[in-house]
């Protein structure tokens, strides 16, 4: 999740970017908001819970409207990977057959895990126990498993 | 009425009888003692000596009621009709609370937005429709309550001389008012929807927390069911309401959508529809991902929004409306001719360019108006022309109009001519410096003139000479093109020619050879002897 260039610094967008603009814009305010909240009375392994949550959904309305509503152009749809708008690695595994919906790319990290597997929030959720809610560790991911 | 509801008739004017005493009660009404009798009264004795009936004498505790800085006044004598809870809040004007006279346990209660619903304390149960034994009762209530209404404001003078009623007068407007506005939309009054409560123990809770408190500084005999059902109950109740209700609203899999709907089932075609008509009519944004539609909420109160049964639903048939949308925008941007970005930026220069500013300091100015902000100039463009154009405003009127002349010329008759609108300017004259530099109070008029005075635009076989540049190349081009495959060709075929000849020649030399071959081969029956002889001659 690299930090979006400031307006001044970078080329001017194709076109097509005014009309994503605006939505852009809010998923960027929310994105300052939730880095600029105090942490100081919440769990230490949930302070970037709203940071990966927001980065996700970024992401995916990115992703959605190049790949599923063919909204935006391939020169726009690159712009904005560039300029830090959508992380080109997540959308890289939601085009991947079983990874559709995956939340982070910390929760299909195997290695340094305790269990060397990946998140809790990859099993589906036929295979947990009856109403067992969970939230992962990394990014509070209540399951992403592509059945689900 | 808002300090005191008292007012005093004319009968108290009179002086006070002998051993009566005027005091101030520390909610600023006035009420009378006699020190003698030990006997303390709001009515003002008057000339006869009040009869002990008409001002009766206040026990130890409601005494130290009055007393009590901050105790509102209450209406003790008791009302079958109203609880005594009202008479305190019925200034709020909110909920309330009408017992139903006939049938005991029930009362009536209306909510803050007129409407109204049954409620048994009894049996803890509640319902919007109206039931059907409490019907005759509630519709004489109603008869009732439009007659105190029609009669106005009469009775109200009564009121005033009763010290005892003044609490009272406050609530009876409360009490009324939803109850006009119940009446202008019936048919919502007796919807069919059946509470049940499942939230007997919290309910009943409530009802003791509050109303025990309550019940502590009044005494009234009218001590059961309706007594006891305060405001916390009847918000209480309105959620215990509002929650089955919701839920049947935003349901995700409920099968029953808004109760008018019932009768007419829609087919998932028209319900499709009209979910897209919903979307449309709001404005939303097509490019905007669904999670802000759902965050805004807008769309939650539409009728429309709940033809669909489902969220999922909702969301794919929003997918398929965006799809549809994003296309449509794009085909019509497509035919949109394509406007010269140029164009807003120069007259927005001059607007608002001034000799005043240095350009930094006019793009920090202006860096939120739009044409500051379109991406398809560039700055240093920008900044280029801002320069140019100060500088422009600096030179004498006469420049500037020979100026805006030739940039007039320069223009094809095909785009400029007698029938061009001054509204209407060829885009290569607004989009330059030369046209924008003149004051257009000045340049208006002028440009209008000249175009008066052009020629009527050129005929078809004039414009077709009269072609855009790119045509042009493109025609020089093949042109070359075809001259350099003719000079190729004609290479060719010299060479070809050349080959042939070559090959002529080569021919005509075989054909010699083969001729001398052939004499010597011919050999006569002398053979060896002719040539032999031959020879012999040559030798001798």
């Amino acid at each position: 999740m690299p930090a979006i260039r400031p307006a001044s610094k970078r080329k001017a967008p194709p076109d097509g970017f005014s009309d994503i603009e605006e939505d852009l814009l809010i998923f960027g305010n929310k994105m300052k908001d939730a880095q600029n909240t105090p942490t100081d009375n919440i769990p230490k392994h949930q302070a970037q819970w709203p940071i990966f949550q927001i980065a996700h959904q970024r992401s995916r309305y990115v992703y959605e409207l190049y790949y599923e509503k063919e909204a935006i152009s391939r020169q726009l749809y690159e712009w904005l990977l560039k300029n830090g708008y959508a992380d080109a690695m997540l959308i890289a595994k939601w085009k991947k057959q079983g990874y559709e919906k995956l939340c982070c790319l910390r929760c299909i990290q195997t290695k340094e895990t305790n269990f060397n597997s990946t998140c809790v929030c990859r099993v589906p959720r036929a295979q947990m126990k009856e109403d067992q809610d969970v939230q992962c560790v990394s990014c509070g991911c209540r399951g992403c498993a592509s059945t689900d | 009425m808002v300090k005191s509801t008292y007012q005093p008739s004319p009968s108290v004017l009179q002086p006070l009888p002998p051993g009566w005493t005027e005091h101030k009660a520390p909610t600023g009404h006035t009420y009378y003692y006699n020190a003698d009798t030990k006997e303390s009264t709001y009515k003002r004795p008057g000339v006869a000596p009040p009869p002990p009936a008409s001002a009766p004498p206040l026990n130890p505790h409601e005494q130290q009621l009055r007393a009590a800085p901050d105790c509102p006044q209450i209406n003790l004598s008791d009302r079958p009709s109203r609880t005594p809870f009202m008479a305190q809040y019925g200034q709020r004007k909110a909920n309330s609370t009408v017992a139903i006279p006939g049938c005991e346990p029930w009362i009536l209660v209306y909510t803050k937005y007129g409407r109204r619903f049954a409620y048994n304390p009894a049996k803890n149960a509640s319902y919007w429709r109206i039931p059907e034994k409490l019907m005759p009762a509630i519709l004489e209530l109603d008869q009732a309550r439009i007659r105190e209404k029609a009669e106005g404001r009469a009775p109200a003078d009564q009121q005033q001389t009763e010290p005892g009623d003044n609490a009272e007068k406050p609530a009876t407007p409360a009490a009324e008012q939803p109850d006009e506005a119940a009446h202008d939309y019936d048919s919502s009054e007796y919807e069919e929807v059946e509470v049940t409560d499942d939230e007997d123990a919290e309910d009943g809770q409530g009802e003791d927390g509050n109303a025990r408190k309550r019940q502590r500084t009044e005494e009234s005999p009218a001590n059961d069911g309706p007594a006891e059902f305060t405001e916390a109950d009847i918000a209480a109740q309105l959620a215990a309401m509002n929650a089955d209700y919701g839920d049947i609203e935003m349901g995700e899999g409920g099968e029953d959508w808004e109760e008018g709907d019932e009768g007419l089932p829609l087919s998932d075609e028209d319900a499709r529809e009209l979910f897209k008509d919903l979307l449309n009519d709001f404005n939303i944004n097509p490019y905007s991902p669904w999670e802000k539609l759902i965050e805004e909420g807008k769309v939650f109160d539409d009728a429309r929004y709940a033809v669909l049964p489902t969220t999922k639903a909702r969301k794919e048939v929003w997918e398929e409306w965006s799809r549809a949308k994003i296309q449509e925008l794009k085909e019509r941007r497509a035919k949109e001719e394509k406007k010269d970005p140029r164009i807003p930026y120069m007259a927005f220069l001059q607007e608002k360019a001034t000799p005043k500013l240095y350009w930094p300091e006019f793009r920090r100015k202006y860096k939120k108006e739009d044409p500051m902000k379109d991406p398809k100039l560039s700055d240093k463009d920008r900044e280029k022309w801002y320069r140019e154009h100060i500088n422009r405003l600096k030179l004498p009127q006469s420049t500037l109009k020979a100026d805006l002349k030739k940039l007039l010329e320069s223009v094809p008759l095909s785009a400029l001519n007698n029938q061009t609108m001054a509204s209407h300017l060829p885009p290569q004259v607004l989009a330059d410096i030369r046209y924008i530099s003149l004051d257009p109070k000045i340049r208006d008029p002028f440009v209008e003139a000249y175009v008066q005075g052009l020629g009527a635009p050129p005929e078809a076989g004039e414009a077709a000479e009269q072609e855009d540049d790119a045509a042009k190349k493109a025609r020089d081009d093949r042109r070359k093109w075809e001259k350099a495959l003719e000079e190729r060709e004609r290479a060719v075929a010299e060479e070809k020619r050349r080959q042939e000849k070559r090959v002529q020649y080569e021919r005509g030399r075989l054909r010699d050879e083969e001729r001398e071959l052939e004499r010597a081969m011919h050999v006569g029956k002398r053979g060896l002897q002719s040539q032999l002889v031959g020879e012999k001659g040559e030798a001798s």
